[in-house]
């Protein structure tokens, strides 16, 4: 998937509802995520566009609240909660994912399977498809101007 | 419902002259903002422009407008009649003696406009929009108790709230007509009815010039009052609705107004060409007088029925279709010509008014009109409108000093600082203050500090805010809001602190005077509780993880303001300032050439481990005044919390966690200003950076977007390098990312920083390789060489060449690397001053961090988490943030494996986009 900044972004994603899980203080999802705008998206082994600075699952953990709800190594997430998540920096998508007031996770996530079951079998796909905004990097500053 | 929110920063002078004298040091920024937007109901616009160095902000409550537009044809209506009415044929206003001169002045208007003026007769609904106005406006904010007293008698009215709306609207439509006011509506205590009475009754009537329009009023008045009163209600309790919801017309009306304004601000001669339609028709001889005919009818047959038609629609939306109904368009409404503003003059004349409804509807209105209009500002200004401005804020009547507070708030806001001047000159920031002791309305207590907030913005004013202010906001807003307590209760909780647009404003406003040079600091640091209360409430934001909003950022910048110069300004500071007997000399001197010390290195060490049992005993104090430390028989309190080695944790935390480029450079500034000085303090501060894990943090913090981040954060460095034990470990780690923000030949990075940034890392660079030709050789290994070279012959900048020559002095010295150059291809025309670049120093003397005093320093990336990244990089795997920390973490202490890793570095070819990239980070969740 790649994007032309400012434009719409259609995409084959899944649902995937995570429950935390309580470990020590902490509640933990069980995998980890890589990517984000602040990274360099060069170095991401999952995407197939090398300029995608989406977030991607990196690691699962085995038996995990992530694995149990059915997320894979190399999904792309691409909202948390709603929250979209393909213009963020890897710390604020860091926080969408470990907000402690929440304890159920809502993602929505691609993979590149997905896209390959619509394209076989147009039509009866369980996914739903999803128009977010890329938004343009250069809006993610002005949020610290507003009053909040 | 404050209508006007501002923000402005601008960089302070105090700032870059600090920056002069000691450049080592973060200086105060001086933070302008103006007042905050308004209520969360309310449509919030921002406007944003970022130049640079000045950020303005407005924000405004489009509903506000909406009802300060709708009270407009309200306050026009009353004028009207007052005009005519009036003893001497002058308007009423007589009483409030200080218009009286614009009085004359309106009176005249009115006559002469009024024959030329025209209205034709007319139901709309716009006029009912505006009676709606006028009573949820001028009476609908009114304190209830009023209104519920008077009529409470009535049977009918059992429910509070019916009674309060259709009292509301009872005497709303009265007013026009009193004397049909029943007299059971009229209680004793009731100032508003007999005061009408007095203005329309006795005084006004006689006066009536026109006898037809004597009788059409009269003859109206019936009419309006056979309605029934729960009709009324209803359409009460739509209003009441509706003022908090924006409707469609909204926008219009606002900008209907808008447009009208320079008309009204010029006389009426604009206007008139709408007028000059309908002239022919002939009208009245007293045109005020058909105006207010005008007014009734439409009232009377378009909105008065429709409620009574269809009791049970009860918002005004419906309320507004069904005038929608009569009047097809909006357009035909707006263009009504029967429809006049009152023109500046009168409105401020009609501040005096003896009515205090028309007194807050015409501040509400002048609210409106300042409203990101800086001509009638200034207009207001010159007709001596602002002292009676201020004078309300001292009205008994909240509705009143609430209004006349929002204007003053619009006023004050924006680049002309003579309106700021002019509410200052008239004692308005002793009269702000004196409301904000007595009210207790939040609302007010936003405009007012949302004013003052604005009028800090401004030099001059700075110190007659503190004077009069500084500690009545920190007893009435910062301390309680900030959940600090003076003397905790044991079974009390602590409280967290509370974001409140009060506490938004006055942190912010605090924040602008903190910068106002060493007495204002002085003054703030001295406010009993100021310190305590901003700490606490930052630690409450660090607990809470809220740490991007305003409040936050502003605590953290009066923070680091007061921090400034602490170590010279605090009350005995000269007992801390003997640093030889605790510090070897080496450690100390910022400003001077370290020499490698080997007592120094023990000595840090000493005191390591000092630290490293402070913190396992838990990060309470007491631990730290050990050994060199004079004995604390009490918590520390006040503005000695200001640099304890407590803040440094709280400072990391939010570098660490905070999204808010502001607060990161404040937070960055506070340490760094904390790291500056040669006392004792200073030198606890720069090891227990150390200690927290602190350098991992700000070096990662150099790969931010921000430039002002960069900047803070590599000055920052540079004060902590003074400790040597942070100086290896920053030559070690952090070279690549100081490196890697340098610009490259002519081309800038992607992140094109400014000069001052530039600079400043260059002086980091310098003062980190100075003494320590192992820092030198990571320089080199970081490709900096290159990089400097090309700055030294080719930048613009004479002071980013001054400052690339003297990190390439410094490294030729050292012998022992020139193999190493050489075999790179470099040779010692490379290192010396270009030719010009004295020169160019010398002729842009524009104040920095260019002291020749201080050290150059090279700069390297991050090497933190060089090697960790190394490995990661092509596996795209990382450990999670606290992984990464831990990793990092032996690098502080552990000098073998600072030099393990740096072995372990590859060649790095000069064009290797890697080793700048941030690396991928990986985090659990």
């Amino acid at each position: 998937m790649s994007f032309v900044p400012g434009q719409p972004v259609t995409a084959v994603v899944q649902r995937i509802e995570i429950q935390k899980l309580c470990q020590g203080e902490n509640l933990i999802l069980g995998f980890s995520i890589g990517g984000g705008i602040d990274q360099d998206p060069g170095q991401n082994p999952f995407s197939e566009d090398k300029s995608d600075k989406g977030i991607y699952v990196t690691r699962i953990t085995p038996g995990g609240p992530a694995e149990v709800a059915g997320l894979r190594m190399g999904d792309k997430i691409m909202q948390v909660n709603g929250w979209d998540m393909t213009m963020v920096t890897h710390d604020q998508a860091r926080k969408k994912l470990t907000n402690k007031r929440e304890d159920v996770v809502r993602l929505l996530i691609t993979r590149r399977s997905l896209e390959e079951v619509v394209k076989q079998s147009k039509g009866k796909s369980p996914q739903t498809v999803i128009e977010g905004h890329r938004a343009t990097q250069g809006q993610q500053r002005t949020k610290h101007f507003h009053n909040c | 419902m404050p209508a006007e929110v501002k923000q402005e920063q601008s960089p302070s002078n105090a700032t870059s002259l600090a920056m002069m004298q000691e450049p080592q040091e973060v200086v105060e920024e001086t933070v302008t903002i103006e007042e905050d937007p308004g209520t969360p109901t309310s449509h919030v616009s921002v406007v944003t422009s970022d130049d640079g160095t000045t950020r303005r902000t407005e924000t405004k409550d489009m509903s506000t407008n909406v009802k300060v537009t709708k009270m407009v044809k309200t306050v026009t209506t009353r004028t009207v009649r007052q005009v005519p009415l009036g003893p001497d044929g002058l308007p009423l206003p007589e009483g409030s003696s200080p218009l009286s001169s614009y009085t004359d002045s309106i009176d005249r208007r009115y006559m002469k406009n009024g024959g030329e003026r025209f209205i034709t007769p007319q139901a709309t609904s716009t006029l009912t929009r505006a009676y709606n106005n006028s009573y949820t406006d001028s009476y609908g904010e009114t304190p209830e108790s009023q209104y519920i007293r008077h009529y409470g008698l009535h049977d009918g009215y059992t429910d509070l709230t019916d009674n309060y709306g259709s009292l509301s609207r009872g005497i709303n439509f009265r007013p026009p007509r009193y004397p049909y006011i029943p007299n059971s509506y009229r209680p004793e205590n009731s100032y508003t009815l007999p005061i009408r009475k007095d203005d329309y009754g006795h005084v006004a009537q006689p006066q009536v010039p026109m006898g037809s329009s004597t009788v059409d009023l009269n003859r109206s008045q019936p009419e309006r009052f056979q309605p029934e009163p729960y009709g009324l209600e209803d359409d009460r309790r739509s209003l009441g609705h509706e003022e908090e919801e924006p409707y469609e017309l909204e926008p219009d009306y606002s900008t209907a107004n808008r447009r009208t304004l320079p008309g009204a601000n010029r006389g009426r001669t604009l206007r008139e060409p709408l007028r000059d339609v309908h002239r022919v028709r002939g009208y009245p001889d007293d045109p005020i007088e058909a105006e207010l005919i005008d007014e009734r009818h439409p009232y009377i047959h378009g909105m008065y029925s429709a409620p009574l038609a269809q009791p049970e629609r009860g918002s005004m939306a419906s309320l507004d279709r069904m005038a929608g109904r009569r009047s097809p368009s909006i357009d035909s409404i707006r263009k009504d010509p029967r429809w006049r503003d009152p023109d500046l003059p009168e409105v401020i004349a009609m501040l005096g008014h003896p009515i205090d409804p028309v007194k807050s509807n015409a501040a509400a209105y002048l609210q409106h009109l300042c409203y990101e209009n800086d001509k009638i500002k200034k207009d207001v200004r010159q007709l001596k409108g602002i002292p009676v401005l201020v004078g309300l804020l001292d009205h008994p009547k909240a509705e009143v000093h609430r209004k006349a507070c929002g204007a003053l708030r619009n006023i004050s806001y924006g680049k002309d600082n003579e309106n700021k001047v002019a509410i200052k000159n008239c004692d308005g920031i002793p009269a702000l203050i004196r409301l904000l002791r007595k009210t207790n309305d939040m609302e007010v207590r936003e405009l007012i500090t949302g004013t003052l907030w604005n009028l800090s913005s401004y030099e001059p004013l700075k110190m007659v805010i503190i004077n009069h202010g500084l500690q009545t906001m920190t007893n009435e807003v910062i301390i309680p809001h900030s959940g600090w307590e003076h003397e905790p209760n044991e079974d009390s909780k602590p409280r967290d602190a509370e974001w409140t647009t009060v506490f938004k404003n006055t942190s912010g406003c605090l924040r602008n005077v903190s910068s106002d040079g060493a007495e204002a600091r002085r003054r703030l640091r001295e406010c009993e509780g100021l310190v305590d209360a901003l700490l606490h409430a930052l630690q409450s934001a660090v607990g809470k993880k809220d740490m991007d909003n305003k409040s936050v950022e502003n605590c953290v910048c009066i923070m680091r303001n007061l921090s400034y110069h602490v170590h010279k300004e605090v009350p005995g500071a000269e007992r801390f300032q003997d640093p030889s007997a605790l510090q070897p000399p080496g450690s100390v001197g910022p400003q001077r050439k370290k020499k490698d010390d080997a007592g120094c290195f023990g000595g840090k060490k000493a005191k390591e481990e000092w630290f490293n049992q402070g913190r396992k005993n838990g990060e309470n104090d007491k631990n730290y005044d050990t050994l060199d430390l004079p004995k604390r028989t009490e918590p520390s309190k006040g503005f000695e919390l200001l640099y304890q080695p407590e803040v440094v944790r709280l400072y990391l935390s939010l570098l660490t966690e905070s999204q808010n480029y502001n607060t990161l450079e404040a937070a960055a500034g506070a340490l760094q200003n904390l790291s500056a000085g040669q006392w004792t303090w200073s030198n606890y501060i720069r090891a227990t950076v150390r200690k927290e894990k602190g350098l991992p943090i700000l070096v990662e913090l150099l790969r931010s977007d921000s430039d002002k981040v960069v900047r803070a954060v590599a000055i920052a460095l540079r004060n902590l390098s003074i400790d040597r034990r942070n100086k290896d470990l920053i030559g070690s780690y952090a070279m690549r990312d100081l490196v890697s923000n340098l610009p490259s030949g002519q081309q800038r990075p992607a992140k094109n920083l400014e000069e001052d940034t530039v600079v400043a890392i260059l002086n980091t660079i310098h003062e980190i390789v100075t003494d320590s030709s192992e820092n030198a050789r990571s320089l080199i290994q970081a490709q900096a060489i290159e990089k400097l070279v090309a700055i030294n012959r080719t930048s613009q900048s004479a002071r980013e060449t001054k400052a690339a020559s003297h990190v390439l002095q410094t490294v030729w010295s050292y012998k022992e690397l020139r193999n190493t150059l050489t075999k790179d291809g470099w040779n010692k025309s490379h290192f010396q001053p270009a030719v010009t670049a004295t020169p160019k120093a010398t002729k842009n003397g524009k104040p920095g961090y260019d002291d020749t005093t201080l050290p150059l320093m090279e700069k390297n990336q991050d090497g933190y988490s060089t090697i960790d990244q190394r490995d990661k990089d092509c596996k795209y795997k990382t450990d999670d943030s606290l992984a990464d920390l831990t990793e990092r973490e032996p690098l502080k202490n552990d000098t073998n494996r600072k030099h393990y890793i740096r072995s372990n570095r590859p060649a790095v070819s000069l064009v290797d986009a890697c080793d700048v990239k941030p690396q991928p980070v990986d985090s659990w969740v």
